[in-house]
């Protein structure tokens, strides 16, 4: 784990995933969040931080 | 504009995510090697995407967008003219002397190629000039959350202040870097959606065109008068002034962005830092430029109260500097808002954190090293740059607050800017390429140039700006403006480092090896694989540019 830390790319990609997951729970859970501008982004960047994540550094 | 839970979510997790990189790095720096100049170790994709995040701080990105509503489309040639040329010229041309030479920094460049006291100028008016823009970074952020969020102007400041200290105190440049890339990303993800659902808002790009006057939605057509075009100047003043003068200034002689080419892992990657961002940079209008373009489409086609508009300002004028803002209020709803929020601050934390490190690597080794105390331990400078990023913040906060004192300093800070990089290519140009440049002329040429860029802005008026000696030459726009004093300044640099280095004994020849192009020795094709290499990557780069300058022709 302290490994992949190190990696730039593996930062980058779990932040993405933070931030998508805010979006997308909030998007299912909250009326204020209920806007389709909040699911395509927060889809957009879960595959994104994933992507990321399984990059090499 | 306010916040919620979700939004105040997304800016927590960026702040400790920021801190958490400084943290990682910290591990790693046991040398002042390691902490001033990240030890040449960084691979290439990172050193790629900081090069052009180190140029994404919020002035240029709320700038270009600001940009894009004044002046249209005509804004993308700060990129498909300036930038792109100049990022490969470094490239291809000047990375095998910065990188190849082992100097640490632009100014020590100057100091092996010219002397001390060329070093020297350049050291101190960057010094100065860095930590003035950093402060104005954080003035800028401040302010922003002042008035779209109301939130208390002193707590932004030292906040902000705080989390880039503690990054960059932790880690160093590489922790600067790594953020940099960071907040690359959060920048591009952050605003992307923006631009998809404000274009289609305005009916896309076809009703845009028919909406606006031609002049905003043509790059070239109306630049054949200074009277056609909303920026005021003509082709050749443009080409010049921004393609050459200010462009390769900034992108060739701009230790903040060269910094990150320079710690790349070899030549190669040092020679392609520059080319692999000239690509993401190509496309960086989409997300600068479109928004101010769209922005103000809306604004003139607006029939409704509840339609968007751009801002007024207090003279009932468009308030330009709060079209972003004002775009990511309009369209983005809660969760989105506080990425949108995000991306913002992190541009500003981008550029504060840019200056600061270019800061301390110039002060500890341009200034302090060379200067003060020569022969110290390595463990003394590791040290004394860590004490020096703490005062870069102290006082990036006080000109923060002197920014908030006087409202033209950024206007001013700008324009002496313009003034000390404006000439300082011609130098490097001659440096470089012309063996016979001698430290004398360099010297004299950049005082040269400065002082003809003064002259010129004295004798030129635009937007009530400049004119001081006497308002001969009225020019439409203040960016028009700047690129005429940009030319004067270079020029007069040019013409003087020629005559006085005609007149003043140049170095030998074995002194200037590996410093000057014809002194050093070539090396072509190390690697392998064609599109690896700088020269295809470039010729490549330099046929889409061509072809995006002629589909908006």
């Amino acid at each position: 784990m302290s490994e992949k830390l190190n990696q730039l790319s593996f930062v980058i990609g779990v932040f993405f995933i933070l931030v998508a997951l805010v979006l997308l729970i909030g998007y299912a859970t909250t009326t204020s969040l209920k806007h389709s501008i909040n699911l395509y982004t927060g889809l957009g960047m879960m595959v994104f931080g994933l992507i990321m994540i399984r990059l090499k550094a | 504009m306010s916040l919620h839970f979700a939004d105040y979510l997304v800016i927590f997790i960026y702040f400790v995510f920021v801190v958490a990189v400084g943290f990682i790095i910290k591990k790693k720096i046991t040398s002042s090697n390691d902490f001033l100049n990240s030890n040449r170790s960084i691979p290439l994709w990172i050193t790629s995407l900081a090069f052009i995040s180190a140029n994404l701080g919020a002035q240029e990105v709320l700038g270009m967008v600001a940009s894009g509503a004044k002046y249209g489309i005509m804004t993308v040639h700060f990129y498909w003219v300036g930038a792109i040329f100049a990022m490969i010229f470094l490239g291809v041309f000047m990375m095998p002397f910065y990188y190849g030479s082992k100097a640490r920094s632009v100014p020590e460049y100057l100091f092996l190629r010219f002397d001390e006291k060329t070093r020297a100028l350049n050291a101190l008016t960057f010094a100065a000039m860095t930590i003035f823009s950093s402060g104005i970074s954080l003035y800028a952020l401040a302010k922003l959350l002042e008035v779209i969020l109301h939130w208390n102007f002193d707590l932004c400041i030292w906040i902000a202040a705080g989390i880039v200290m503690a990054y960059t105190l932790l880690g160093g440049l590489t922790s600067a870097v790594y953020n940099e890339v960071l907040q690359f990303f959060l920048i591009v993800l952050g605003l992307s959606p923006l631009v998809i659902v404000a274009l289609q808002d305005a009916g896309g790009w076809d009703t845009i065109k028919t909406n606006l006057e031609p002049q905003l939605t043509h790059a070239w057509k109306y630049m054949g008068s200074p009277d056609s075009n909303p920026m005021g100047i003509q082709f050749m003043s443009l080409i010049f002034g921004l393609g050459f003068v200010m462009s390769f200034g900034y992108w060739c002689t701009d230790f903040l962005v060269v910094q990150r080419a320079m710690i790349a892992k070899n030549m190669s990657a040092a020679q392609r830092t520059p080319i692999i961002a000239a690509i993401p940079k190509m496309f960086m209008p989409l997300i600068v430029v479109l928004p101010g373009v769209i922005a103000i489409a809306l604004t003139k086609s607006a029939m409704d109260a509840g339609d968007y508009r751009i801002p007024s300002d207090a003279a009932g004028g468009y308030d330009y500097t709060m079209t972003l803002p004002s775009l990511i209020a309009y369209y983005y709803p809660s969760g989105l808002l506080g990425v949108g929020i995000t991306a913002l601050i992190a541009s500003f934390m981008s550029g504060m954190a840019g200056n600061v490190t270019a800061f301390n690597s110039v002060f500890t080794y341009d200034i302090y090293q060379a200067y003060f105390f020569k022969n110290k331990s390595d463990k003394h400078y590791l040290n004394v740059g860590k004490l020096v990023t703490l005062f870069g913040i102290l006082f990036s906060i006080g000109t923060a607050y002197i920014a908030a004192s006087f409202n033209n300093i950024n206007d001013f800070l700008q324009l002496v800017f313009s003034f000390v990089n404006g000439p300082l290519f011609a130098t490097f140009l001659l440096g470089m390429f012309w063996k016979r440049t001698t430290g004398h002329g360099a010297f004299w040429g950049l005082v040269a140039g400065t002082l003809a860029a003064a002259v010129t802005h004295g004798l030129t008026i635009a937007e009530g700006k400049g004119g001081w000696i006497s308002p001969i030459y009225p020019v439409s726009s203040g960016m028009g403006q700047a690129f005429i004093v940009a030319s004067f300044s270079w020029i007069a640099n040019f013409l003087t480092t020629i005559a006085v280095s005609l007149f003043t004994k140049p170095k030998s020849d074995e002194e200037l090896r590996g410093l000057v192009y014809s002194l050093t020795e070539k090396v072509y094709g190390t690697e392998k694989r064609w599109y690896l290499r700088p020269a295809p990557l470039s010729i490549i780069l330099l046929v889409i540019t061509i072809l995006l300058n002629i589909i908006f022709f």
